[in-house]
């Protein structure tokens, strides 16, 4: 699993805007579908899940935290944070084995 | 009967996940205000309280248990999940909480194994 390929869907979507609140829906939306299916095409036995949070940058504080009850040798996780200046963007992505 | 009662045991039933997550949340944060120095403590323990009561269900399941915590002050925030699993047995389960000076948005997946 990647970073940098996150960051690239994150910087497609978002790259050059400000936050928008009436397009964040979309943002989001699309940032974890292109992520799934670019997990998807590696074709590997994985179930997955991405999540995606964008924040205005505003100066609240924010924390994050998961906790994975799984198969350590197998399943994996990755944690993408990218911003600019108006906002903050954290993407997540867990893969868990599927055993046959 | 047995057959219902089989799939009972192995499904991922969300209301029962629902008020596991509100516990959670409610002895972690409770009566509290937002710290700063605090919001560590308070992210794990959610998350660690939720999982090991999720594990203690005795479920064929793999969990994933994700907490937000952000401090009220107008900025705006939008989260999304997307899942490539097994509709017939995976589930999740989002709970929204919040008082006069935090948001709190736990998020618990669950995966057949």
């Amino acid at each position: 699993v990647s970073s940098p390929s996150f960051k690239q869907c994150i910087e497609s979507v978002l790259g050059k805007a400000d936050y928008n609140h009436n397009k964040v829906n979309q943002w989001t939306a699309a940032i974890v579908e292109q992520s799934l299916t670019h997990l998807v095409k590696l074709g590997k036995t994985y179930k997955y899940i991405v999540t995606c949070a964008v924040m205005q940058r505003s100066g609240a504080g924010l924390h994050t935290a998961s906790s994975c009850f799984w198969d350590t040798t197998t399943d994996g996780t990755c944690t993408v944070r990218w911003e600019n200046r108006t906002m903050n963007c954290i993407v997540n992505v867990f893969a868990v084995a599927i055993i046959l | 009967m047995d057959e219902f009662q089989t799939a009972e045991e192995a499904s991922f039933l969300v209301d029962e996940v629902s008020s596991i997550i509100k516990e959670a949340i409610e002895s972690a944060i409770g009566g509290n205000a937002y710290q700063h120095s605090k919001v560590n403590q308070w992210t794990t323990s959610v998350v660690e309280q939720t999982l090991s009561q999720l594990t203690k269900l005795g479920k064929p399941f793999k969990y994933i248990v994700t907490c937000v915590i952000m401090q009220k002050n107008g900025a705006g925030l939008h989260t999304a999940s997307s899942c490539f699993w097994d509709n017939s047995s995976d589930g999740t389960c989002t709970v929204r909480w919040e008082n006069k000076t935090m948001y709190c948005i736990v998020s618990a997946f669950g995966l057949a194994i």
